[in-house]
């Protein structure tokens, strides 16, 4: 699906196309997660690094990109590199690395990506901080406001968005999504759905309280005039306007 | 060999069978032997395995402890008498274990006095979880001759080496209370932990088991005794469960219990609890939920002004403390009532109780006895109860019930085989005690009864799982909780922590997060999963407890409601309290019905009928009266159950019954839905099985997501009005649905339901995959969730066939369902065995009111995830396009 010239959402992936940075840009991978939960008494079985590779394969194929962009928690301990997400931070950048063009890879640092500077040399990626401008693209990942004004089109992880569905008979669906905005102070706005297998994501057309997760929610982003662009299988679907799917039922 | 006893031994060769002092005692203090004793004392003393069934009052602790007292009482005599342990008793319940103490402390300190030698006495410990840290040090130290424990603490205890050597004498292993264990995966985890420790101390120990009402005998008594190789080991069975005479009735509480509303029936019903009550020193009131409990409580105690002296709540989420006061109160007769949910219809001596209310169908034949039998002293009493019925289906089932009881019609129980969740616990416990071959360990499981006919193929795949085969080398550090090494046939323990995670984790009874249900002015009504609270919505109906509410908002663990009285729900409960009915009971059911209907048709014309119905002045006529008569039944219940039948062959034309299946076609009161209702009132087990299957054909019909509703006297398909349904798609829907082959079709197609979720969840606690406790830490049950459809999702991508995905089908279609007889049943709907009759109605039959309005529910998605999204999308759009 493309959002304009430049940017588009490769069919059915948790995954943004930018053509003029040649590359592409995930969010939320939380490498080494189950090593972490392993580690907390819920051994769950080994699939979301083979998931993620499974993703971004798919997506190379489709774009050939030069760069990989993370916008944020490529690993998931708060606390230190667990040795389950070092290992898999590192068979991550060898396979990006080695079965694709990608040579270039980006992180822009996210609240869970503590303590990785020094993993920086060894394993070959450049990190940023805070948030990036890149082109007319501002990156950051949402745990605070973006500070630089440049950037036309702000691009944003975190939150793991998706949408939840209830239905007459019973049902509840929820899809992972990603929520776009065309105009936050005449900017453009998109938000990342998580790559992480595990993380279903976080209702936002259900009764919960967005602002505390991401500040940018409480000032100036309406999410009621987001759409929801969702991951079908093999395809993105436009659900529309979020403020038209508050607790819908069908 | 099962052998069951048909002839008592005299009482002078009962008592001849027992040491002299013991004898002496016995005689002066209960004259003779009871029927089961007649039978036990010589089996017992003669080492023969033996399963006793009697009810309460019959003598049944010394049934099982008079030989191993006068053996132990020889040795001690004899001078042979060790600091070791020769008897070991287990029963579910901690407050019976306590009240078994005291049982044989007492006669034994009477004994004692007796006998003015020097001897070594005999000792009794109690090991629970609640036995203390220098009472255990004192155990280990100088081990009691008889261990009283709980299935639980023997799991861990025959972990412990030190323990191991204390045991190594056994004589004698009893297990209480059978009929809670032997139907369930706490007594497959018991019976395992018996075999283990079988082959841990080398020699093989008589083994007793005691309980209530329990049939098929002959399972039970395998259950008990269990294998030796391929030899199934000898037991004999001792039923006393009829000497206990047993006086009932089903009550309705109004004359027109299908009319009146809930106000009405409500008052009636504590009008007549609190009759009894007056009537009688004690009475005990049973209910089938602990929510239940609560509210009976409340309401005497506010309707009648009775003060917490008189009546007292007693269940299992009280704390220990309450139930204990309860439990002494009663004993000293100073409470007028308990209202218990099923914690007091085990053995816990209460004293005596002269009446036993049940409110509601206790589902099943056995436990209605079980529960009624609590009343009168001895065995020698009659014991009195009355059922009262809460509405029209659970009179025409209590009554049926009752009537079952009276001719000794007994439903059956069948006990989980080779379950592998709770295998991998045992296999993790083994490999703690020893360096195993797999050969040896695969011999020992396939003693223990609910494993005697596992697949090695199965026991090999728990090996891999176990020894972290399903992750990478470098993780299994963390993962592994056993070696294997499959060239040389052998595993054994691994990891320090693996231990602990034994000690901490080991059991089978599921953790919940429970949101407790209030209303806006704070009472408590009950509580409902945080699962089931995350599809509401503000203005949701919801049956809870029988009543129905409407969701308001949600605080932190509760859930604020008002009531909404005759509503019908928008959202039934995903999970239901209520046990399942009995296969038995329900074929009981469907062929009084099919009496009945025969009865009922012969009545007046049409437009007489409909006029006496209304004006409420209906009464059986002679054909029905003859039927209701022999019955256990209050004229009220009589004239109710003649109405109930009137108005649904007035209104829909014919009686549903087990041998002719009516399928109505209707709509919900909001003109919303579709339903499709089947009355196939085959209890829920087996409802549970077809309704799935047939929501399946629908969704193969019509690109639609089909909702189920699910009880025991039948089930309910779901389906948007927009879908146009005829009597000719309903019948070809039947002809599709009786074309699939059951397993298959369930198989590929429930993976995405909730019952589906709920039970991964369960089996993977159960295999150690999610832990409730790790390096001594614990982990809440919210921590613990991570969505569990994705840790099915992540588990499917090693394999299909990955031992906790299998237990977990394993555990619908074998413990929830009744898989077998479900595919019989469709096979006779099919074959014509079992006739059908489709009617389309303008608003449901009385017959389906309370499917409607109390089923279980589900929901059958889409089989195919890319068009089930599009389709999403396409509604969404359509709905969106609306507003």
């Amino acid at each position: 699906m493309k959002l304009d010239g430049d940017v588009e959402i490769l069919d059915g992936l948790p995954l943004l196309h930018i053509k003029s940075l040649s590359a592409l840009i995930c969010s939320d991978l939380h490498l080494g997660y189950e090593g972490v939960m392993a580690d907390r008494g819920t051994f769950l079985p080994k699939v979301n690094l083979k998931n993620i590779k499974d993703i971004v394969k798919k997506g190379a194929r489709l774009a050939d990109p030069t760069t990989l962009i993370v916008n944020g928690d490529i690993k998931n301990e708060f606390s230190d590199v667990h040795v389950e997400e070092f290992n898999e931070f590192r068979d991550f950048m060898t396979f990006v690395t080695s079965e694709t063009r990608i040579k270039r890879v980006v992180l822009i640092k996210g609240n869970h990506d503590n303590f990785i500077d020094r993993l920086k040399k060894p394993l070959g990626f450049e990190m940023h901080t805070q948030e990036a401008t890149l082109g007319r693209y501002l990156f950051f990942h949402g745990e605070e406001l973006p500070h630089s004004s440049a950037g036309k089109f702000l691009i944003m992880g975190h939150v793991h968005p998706s949408i939840s569905i209830f239905s007459k008979i019973g049902a509840k669906e929820k899809l992972r999504c990603f929520l776009y905005g065309t105009d936050f102070i005449g900017r453009r706005v998109i938000v990342l759905p998580a790559m992480n297998f595990f993380a279903d994501g976080f209702s936002v057309n259900t009764d919960q309280d967005l602002s505390r997760l991401a500040p940018i929610f409480a000032k100036g982003i309406d999410i009621n005039q987001m759409e929801a662009l969702c991951l079908g299988e093999g395809e993105i679907l436009n659900f529309g306007n979020i403020g038209k799917l508050h607790n819908i039922e069908i | 060999m099962i052998t069951q006893c048909k002839e008592p031994f005299s009482i002078e060769e009962s008592l001849d069978s027992v040491n002299i002092f013991i004898r002496k005692w016995f005689v002066s203090k209960y004259k003779e032997p009871t029927p089961p004793q007649r039978y036990s004392f010589k089996l017992i003393k003669e080492n023969k395995n033996v399963l006793i069934t009697a009810p309460t009052g019959s003598g049944k602790t010394f049934s099982a402890f008079m030989s191993i007292l006068s053996d132990l009482m020889n040795m001690s005599l004899a001078a042979k008498l060790e600091d070791k342990i020769y008897c070991i008793y287990i029963s579910p319940l901690r407050a019976l274990n306590n009240d078994i103490y005291r049982n044989l402390t007492v006669p034994l300190n009477e004994i004692y006095q007796d006998i003015t030698l020097p001897v070594k006495k005999i000792s009794i410990g109690i090991r629970t979880g609640d036995t203390t840290q220098s009472e255990r040090q004192k155990q280990l130290r100088r081990p009691p001759n008889i261990l009283v424990t709980t299935p639980e603490s023997l799991a861990i205890l025959i972990n412990s080496p030190k323990f191991a050597e204390n045991m190594s004498s056994l004589k004698y292993i009893i297990i209480d209370e059978l009929h809670e264990l032997a139907n369930n995966k706490r007594g497959v985890h018991l019976s395992m932990s018996i075999e283990r420790l079988a082959n841990m101390i080398g020699h093989d120990f008589t083994r007793i088991g005691m309980g209530a009402t329990l049939y098929p005998l002959d399972e039970a008594a395998r259950f008990v005794a269990g294998y030796d190789g391929e030899k199934e080991r000898d037991c004999f069975i001792v039923d006393a469960t009829w000497d206990k005479k047993l006086d009932f009735t089903a009550i309705s509480p109004v004359k027109d219990i299908v009319n009146a509303n809930d106000t009405v029936v409500d008052n009636a019903i504590y009008r007549m609890i609190n009759q009894t009550i007056k009537k009688n020193n004690t009475t005990l009131v049973f209910t089938n939920t602990r929510s239940g409990t609560e509210r009976v409580v409340y309401n005497l105690m506010k309707r009648f002004k009775y003060s917490e002296e008189h009546i007292a709540a007693h269940h299992g989420s009280l704390s220990r403390e309450i139930r204990l006061g309860v439990e002494d109160l009663l004993k000293k007769g100073k409470l007028k009532c308990a209202v218990s949910s099923t914690s007091l219809e085990l053995g816990i001596d209460i004293g005596t109780i002269d009446n036993v209310v049940q409110i509601g169908s206790p589902k099943s034949v056995a436990r209605a006895v079980q529960r009624i039998g609590r009343s009168g002293h001895s065995f020698r009493d009659v014991a009195r109860g009355e059922v009262i019925v809460t509405n029209r289906d659970d009179l025409v089932e209590c009554s049926v019930m009752l009537d079952a009881a009276k001719k000794h019609h007994m439903d059956s129980f069948t006990t989980p085989k080779n379950a592998l969740d709770v295998l991998a616990q045992h296999i993790v416990g083994m490999s703690q005690t020893k360096k195993w071959s797999v050969d040896e360990a695969f011999y020992v499981i396939r003693n223990s009864y609910p494993y005697h006919t596992l697949q090695k193929q199965d026991f090999m795949s728990l090996l891999e799982y176990l020894s972290g085969m399903y992750v990478g080398l470098e993780s299994r550090r963390v993962y592994a909780k056993i070696w294997y090494d499959s060239q040389e046939g052998t595993f054994g323990k691994r990891g320090k922590l693996t231990r602990l995670i034994y000690y901490l984790n080991l059991g089978t009874i599921p953790d919940e997060v429970a949101i407790d249900v209030m209303t806006r002015d704070n009472k408590w009504i009950g509580s409902i999963e945080e699962e089931f609270l995350a599809r509401l919505k503000p203005g949701d109906i919801f049956a809870l407890a029988g009543k129905t509410y409407r969701f308001e908002y949600s605080r932190v663990m509760k859930c604020y409601v008002d009531p909404a009285p005759g509503e019908v729900p928008t959202i039934p409960p995903w999970y239901s309290e209520q046990l399942p009915l009995t296969y038995e009971l329900a074929l009981d059911i469907g062929s009084f019905r099919e009496q009945m209907a025969v009865a009922a048709t012969r009545s007046l014309s049409r437009k007489s009928a409909i006029s006496l119905l209304k004006k409420g002045t209906m009464k059986p006529n002679e054909q029905a009266k003859k039927i209701l008569d022999a019955m256990p039944l209050n004229e009220n219940a009589k004239f109710a159950i003649f109405n109930y039948f009137m108005e649904q062959i007035l209104y829909a034309g014919y009686v549903p019954t087990d041998r002719f299946l009516l399928v109505e076609k209707t709509v919900d009161e909001e003109g919303e839905r579709s339903l499709v209702i089947f009355h196939s009132l085959f209890g829920r087990r087996i409802n549970d099985a077809l309704s799935r299957l047939f929501a399946i054909a629908l969704g193969e019909m019509y690109p639609i997501d089909v909702g189920i509703n699910i009880t025991d006297n039948g089930f309910v398909l779901v389906v948007p009005s927009s879908v146009k349904l005829s009597k000719a798609t309903i019948s070809e829907l039947i002809k599709n649905a009786c074309g699939m082959n059951m397993r298959l079709t369930l198989t590929q197609n429930i993976r995405r339901t909730e019952m589906m979720k709920r039970r991964f969840r369960y089996c993977a606690a159960r295999s150690f995959m999610i832990l409730r406790n790790y390096k001594g830490k614990k982990i809440s049950v919210r921590r613990q969730q991570v969505n569990s459809q994705l840790i099915l999702k992540a588990a499917e991508e090693i394999s299909r066939d990955f031992p906790i995905i299998k237990e977990t089908y394993r555990e619908i279609f074998e413990d929830v369902m009744d898989l077998p007889r479900a595919e019989r049943i469709l096979k006779d709907i099919s074959r014509g065995d079992i006739a059908y009759k489709i009617i389309e109605t303008a608003v449901p039959s009385p017959f389906s009111h309370t499917m409607i309005t109390f089923g279980e529910a589900d929901v059958i998605l889409m089989k195919d995830r890319r068009r089930h999204i599009r389709e999403l999308h396409k509604l969404v759009l359509a709905r969106i396009g609306k507003k």
